[in-house]
């Protein structure tokens, strides 16, 4: 009695550890959302011309455009994200910050439905707040998540369609279950309009609905096909057939093995103490009861999001919604553990492991097999069941305290954190003194893994301003890699470097407009960072540009380029 | 199959693995077969595929015994 007092003590020490390990993680994620949403130029590459597609909307035009003429720009991404954020740009003109608190929110969002979930299939209050917390603790949440890209408010829609049909088939009620049905796939196609990664959760939602009942699979699924497909013909109508051309034609890219490989290898790496009960929970299911939608969206989002990983464009944030399942499944298993609710059935496999000897008496001595000790597992008995949950209370919360360590990440400088870091001896091995534990001391990471993540500085909004002035100074047009400078500036966003490059990776472009008036040297200034364009267009920015000045913003050189005399 | 009380057992999960991954193991195999004349045989990406789709064949083969029990 006296021993069972002292576990349950320990672990509810154990617990409020792992809770405040991970707000804390919550609060370096708070304060990296409020330092970015104050940041006025692009922090992420791309987050620009994202603005640019939603202001394009708050006009009334589509970002899906025809790239071979002035201002040679078009977007590859679905509009649903841009179109949310379009009634800001009536109310504050072009600014990143109501973006960025966007996708903040999504996440939010997104954390509170994990622990929905989880409270809702196991009625556990602490592993359900420590699976929210969970997500916006991993490296790839956090820096992606307060970030104007519409990523993360697809792991929202995706996550709330789960969380909805989740337990669907089972509703005795027939208007409540068609209304969660019909909810749960407008979420899906929201997602699917906010992102096409989301074919995933559409794959993994139709699966589950087929294994339980296929009749009501079938009938669903061609309507929610229909309305999916009636609004991708509308949409490439509008648009002369360049939302076909530029979001899905120019959107397939090729796979790099290695890439992918690293990236699982991170992943694992980062959230490997919630993997494994995942996946054991994964196995459970399959084995030994109904697979749940949680499990096989699990299975699709790691095996065809992760693959697609190590595609150009691609990157550590296609794991993003495994990470949201990952969270999901983990906390039921831990709160499974730790109530002692583990069945299992028999059938072959509980025979052969649980119990060797199925034939014989429980204590067979003749000859000479002992029982397997999960054999009250199998049989209704307690004494094992609670041996197990007896452990469960120190390796549970031992499991996300370890998760905790392993996905560490903070800021190394500042009053709080410096002091922090120094007591802990935690250096900086990222820029503006950051660590993040997805990378190796001296700041080497997996190909993929997006360099962000830093806070950064009034140094870094000067060197924005101080492009923008440049630009302010030219008398004809600027091409600037990242458009929020040109839109700061009031001028134009020209090009789109990477949907340009999608483009003539596919074969779709020619370029010849664009590198008529670059030989013409018909641009005043061209600002350049990672040289995303296509070769043509690089080749002719060498043949009439020079490179004039160098200005380092939030840790990249960005390379100023006048005509050449 | 498409009444309002079918729900697929455990076997027809397990077949349905079984077929489909040893259909997607014959035709990755059958790539290089049927392409014979390009050079390099089976890439890093091919290998990955292989073994995924044996794996997952091998896991219907282990459902099949589970008979009747829903899945």
């Amino acid at each position: 009695m006296n021993a069972d007092l002292t576990l349950l003590r320990l672990n509810r020490v154990l617990l409020a550890a792992a809770v405040g390990l991970l707000l804390f993680y919550f609060a370096v994620y708070a304060v990296y959302a409020v330092n970015l949403i104050s940041f006025p130029f692009d922090y992420d590459q791309g987050e620009g011309f994202e603005l640019v597609d939603t202001i394009l909307f708050s006009q009334g035009e589509w970002p899906y455009r025809d790239t071979e003429t002035f201002p040679f720009y078009s977007s590859n991404y679905p509009p649903l994200f841009h179109v949310i954020a379009a009634p800001f740009v009536w109310l504050f003109g072009p600014a990143y910050w109501y973006g960025r608190l966007l996708s903040f929110l999504s996440t939010l969002i997104t954390a509170a439905a994990i622990a929905y979930a989880v409270h809702r299939a196991s009625g556990h209050r602490w592993i359900a707040i420590l699976s929210g917390l969970a997500f916006l603790a991993s490296n790839t949440v956090y820096h992606i998540g307060p970030l104007f890209r519409q990523h993360i408010s697809m792991v929202m829609f995706e996550t709330l369609a789960v969380v909805v049909l989740a337990g669907v088939n089972e509703i005795p009620d027939t208007r409540r279950r068609r209304r969660l049905l019909a909810l749960g796939l407008a979420l899906i196609l929201a997602a699917g309009y906010t992102k096409q990664l989301a074919a995933v959760t559409a794959l993994a939602a139709g699966v589950f609905l087929f294994i339980r009942q296929p009749r009501r699979a079938v009938v669903w699924g061609i309507m929610a096909a229909l309305a999916g497909v009636g609004i991708f013909v509308w949409m490439n109508w509008a648009t002369g057939g360049e939302w076909w051309r530029q979001a899905i034609l120019a959107n397939v890219n090729e796979l790099k093995i290695l890439q992918t490989l690293a990236l699982f290898g991170q992943w694992f790496g980062l959230h490997g103490f919630l993997i494994v009960p995942a996946a054991l929970l994964v196995l459970y299911e399959l084995y030994f009861a109904r697979l749940s939608i949680y499990a096989i969206w699990f299975v699709c989002a790691v095996g065809i999001n992760g693959a697609a990983s190590g595609t150009w464009g691609g990157g550590d944030s296609y794991f993003a919604t495994a990470i949201a399942a990952t969270c999901i499944l983990s906390g039921i298993f831990a709160a499974r553990t730790l109530r002692g609710e583990w069945r299992f059935p028999s059938n072959y496999l509980s025979r052969l492991v649980i119990n060797p000897t199925p034939k014989s008496p429980p204590h067979d001595m003749e000859r000479g097999l002992p029982d397997s000790p999960l054999l009250p597992l199998s049989q209704g008995k307690g004494g094992v069941r609670l041996a197990l949950a007896r452990v469960g209370l120190i390796i549970i919360p031992l499991l996300y305290l370890g998760y905790g360590r392993a996905v560490l990440h903070m800021p190394t400088q500042g009053a709080v954190f410096g002091t922090l870091a120094g007591a802990l001896n935690i250096p900086p091995n990222a820029m503006n003194g950051f660590y993040d534990s997805a990378r190796t001391l001296d700041g080497q990471y997996a190909t993929g893994y997006a360099n962000i993540g830093h806070l950064v500085t009034q140094a870094d909004i000067d060197a924005g301003w101080s492009i923008v002035a440049r630009i302010r100074e030219s008398e004809q047009p600027v091409i600037s890699e990242d458009a929020g400078f040109t839109l700061m500036a009031g001028r134009e966003a020209i090009t789109n470097p990477t949907q340009l490059l999608n483009l003539e990776k596919k074969g779709l472009y020619d370029g010849g407009e664009l590198v008529r008036m670059i030989d013409g040297q018909e641009f005043g200034l061209i600002i350049l960072r990672a040289q995303f364009y296509p070769d043509v267009v690089l080749q002719a920015i060498a043949r009439a540009y020079t490179q004039t000045e160098t200005v380092t913003m939030n840790g990249f050189n960005y390379l100023l380029l006048r005509p050449k005399p | 199959m498409l009444s309002n009380t079918f729900t697929l057992s455990k076997r027809h999960l397990g077949l349905i693995f079984l077929f489909g991954g040893g259909l997607a193991f014959l035709a990755i195999i059958g790539v290089d077969l049927l392409d014979a004349g390009r050079e390099g045989g089976i890439g890093p990406a091919q290998q990955v595929a292989l073994a995924f789709s044996a794996f997952v064949a091998l896991v219907g083969l282990s459902l099949i015994p589970l008979g009747g029990d829903p899945a």
